[in-house]
């Protein structure tokens, strides 16, 4: 840069190699006398004084106690429920059902764990089911997926990629789809009762659309040859998972949730970040502004239990749970706002404190010259 | 600068004592280094454990989280950058903001579903950026981790400054607009009549009254526009006898 402004401006001396040993004028390598150059730039300069570190403190303060109330108050508001229908205990239903340990049993069990709601759970209501002990973000098992192959790719629907070994060909076909994280995907029924007071089961609809991103169902996933095609025929030549009872183009009979846009599918293969983690299987929509989704009273819930968790020590729930504007129950962030803010608070006194005992002091003793 | 050099030599004192190259400050700087690293994980961690999004989705997958975690990690490393800047030019506020557009210009353009489209196996993250940037928990969470990362060090600094001053923070060039509004001659007897604080015994002795040179006033070295720093005088309300 320096070079091409000698180029361009003289003013300081020819450049190199121009009048040759005989030239008279001086060469002097200063640079340019702009303010960039010479660091002149006009600049603003941050000082920790008291007169900006104290106000800093009592302001954040100030705005991190109410936040930090209004997400605590919220958190407070949102209803959820949980059950554990692992069957540990003799006692609980689902105990015999949890005594098959392997992944290829053909007769599927069923249990029916009964529960009551205390307090009404108005708007939508959002079910999940959640695992423990699960480790989805093992980076071997992240990584064992082909998302070629599940955005509709034909040579990877019959090729699936290396990182889905060994759950990449079965008896010389290749698997649809391919991986760890497919094949192990959750493969319990969940259904809700409601028991009327007079006894009768009134079965609560439950939506099993809407539960996957957008961006997850119409861009990330894709069936092979398109939208509108007979699944049967693309996905022949390829074999379903291990650990399936039926292939992916059975998994629905409803054709814009078959194949690999199912969202049960999608919502699975969506790997989850923590051992202990929930996913959203089912969405309970709200009937109208009057009558509470799921009113007080007593429910009953119809597992057909498939997936085996007993192995490595894991746990299976259900959970209902409503919505708010910051998501679902959490009072972490409540707290810590809270918290912090009161440290905060805290702090600008102290600190005011300090420096009027102290500061003032040290100021007037500058550099002796 | 140069004439700041100059005129107060002592500046060059912790450079030849090693005072900022030390096993103190690398254990000092280790352990700010730890603190912040617990933060930047277990406050995201603890934030979407067990929680979803405001439409019922997940919010605690693998690639939310670690979205979350990125971008926590960019704003706390702006803000402290921000803090440690001793001269904010057009160049510094170019960089430094300019780094955190970039940082989200580079987010969204791999996580969009164009490039997932041209190849799909390498930008697997399609959608994240769109689905969990707009969470209110997710902002208020970055937001709680810059400040909790950022305090300690402002409390730390503005400490020692007050109890213990360095000669760097003795040093600070002289706000001169506040100065210059200070009438001298009017309030010079009756400045020492009511003053607060110690007297001028230590400014008679000095003898720094007698032979202070003048500063020179090069463009560098005097902050422009507005001032940041608010010196209290610490002596009586009008009278400056240094110049400062």
């Amino acid at each position: 840069m320096m070079a091409s402004s000698y180029n361009i401006k003289e003013e300081d001396g020819h450049h190199s190699g121009s009048s040759g040993p005989g030239g008279n004028a001086v060469r002097t390598k200063k640079p340019d006398n702009t303010a960039f150059k010479q660091q002149r730039l006009p600049a603003w300069q941050p000082i920790i004084t008291a007169g900006t570190v104290l106000p800093a403190f009592f302001i954040i303060g100030l705005i991190f106690i109410p936040i930090g109330i209004g997400l605590y108050v919220t958190s407070n508001n949102i209803k959820e429920f949980e059950i554990d229908y692992t069957g540990i205990d003799i006692s609980s239903p689902c105990f015999n059902c949890s005594q098959s340990y392997s992944w290829n049993t053909t007769t599927s069990c069923t249990c029916s764990i009964p529960f009551s709601l205390d307090q009404p759970f108005e708007s939508n209501v959002f079910m999940y089911y959640g695992l423990s002990n699960f480790y989805q973000n093992h980076r071997r098992y992240v990584k064992s997926r082909d998302d070629s192959q599940l955005n509709g790719n034909l040579d990877s629907l019959k090729a699936p990629s290396k990182e889905c070994e060994p759950y990449r060909i079965n008896e010389n076909m290749p698997i649809a789809p391919c991986g760890a994280i497919a094949n192990s995907m959750f493969n319990d029924t969940l259904d809700l009762f409601y028991i009327d007071p007079n006894g009768t089961r009134t079965p609560i609809p439950l939506m099993k659309t809407g539960i996957a991103w957008w961006t997850d169902k119409h861009v990330k996933f894709r069936n092979p040859g398109g939208s509108s095609s007979n699944l049967t025929a693309v996905f022949y030549g390829t074999t379903k998972p291990l650990s399936w009872p039926k292939p992916v183009y059975e998994l629905d009979t409803d054709p814009e949730n078959n194949g690999f846009v199912n969202e049960d599918l999608i919502v699975w293969m969506r790997t989850a970040a923590l051992p202990t983690f929930r996913k959203l299987y089912r969405i309970i929509q709200k009937k109208n502004s009057l009558t509470p989704t799921l009113p007080r009273g007593n429910y009953t819930l119809d597992i057909v239990y498939n997936y085996p968790v007993r192995s490595f020590d894991g746990r299976k729930r259900m959970i209902l749970s409503t919505i708010s504007w910051m998501g679902g129950k959490n009072p972490f962030l409540g707290i810590a706002y809270i918290s912090v803010g009161s440290v905060c608070f805290f702090l600008g006194v102290v600190l005011l404190f300090i420096h009027h005992k102290y500061g003032n002091r040290n100021n007037s003793s500058d550099i002796p010259n | 600068n140069d004439c700041y050099s100059q005129s107060y030599p002592q500046l060059y004192e912790p450079g030849q004592r090693s005072l900022y190259f030390s096993k103190g400050a690398f254990i000092k700087c280790a352990l700010h280094s730890c603190y912040s690293s617990l933060v930047l994980f277990f406050v995201p961690y603890a934030a979407v454990r067990d929680s979803v999004s405001t439409d019922g989705h997940d919010i605690a997958d693998h690639q939310s989280f670690a979205l979350l975690t990125q971008t926590c990690l960019t704003v706390t490393v702006c803000v402290q950058l921000g803090l440690d800047l001793s001269y904010w030019t057009a160049v510094n506020h170019l960089f430094v903001w300019g780094s955190l557009g970039m940082y989200f210009l580079v987010t969204f353009t791999m996580q969009s579903d164009g490039l997932h489209r041209l190849y799909a196996s390498s930008f697997p993250f399609v959608g994240t950026a769109h689905n969990s940037l707009d969470q209110v928990t997710v902002w208020l969470t970055v937001l709680l981790t810059a400040v909790l990362c950022v305090l300690p060090v402002v409390v730390h600094r503005f400490l020692f400054m007050q109890l213990n001053p360095t000669i760097n923070d003795k040093a600070q060039p002289p706000p001169p607009r506040r100065r210059a509004r200070i009438r001298r001659s009017s309030t010079r007897c009756s400045g020492y009549a009511f003053s607060y604080a110690y007297g001028y015994g230590d400014l008679v002795t000095s003898k720094r009254f007698l032979r202070r040179p003048v500063p020179l006033r090069s463009a560098g070295s005097t902050p422009a526009g507005r001032s940041a720093a608010f010196r209290p005088a610490g002596r009586s309300a009008g009278y400056s006898p240094s110049g400062q």
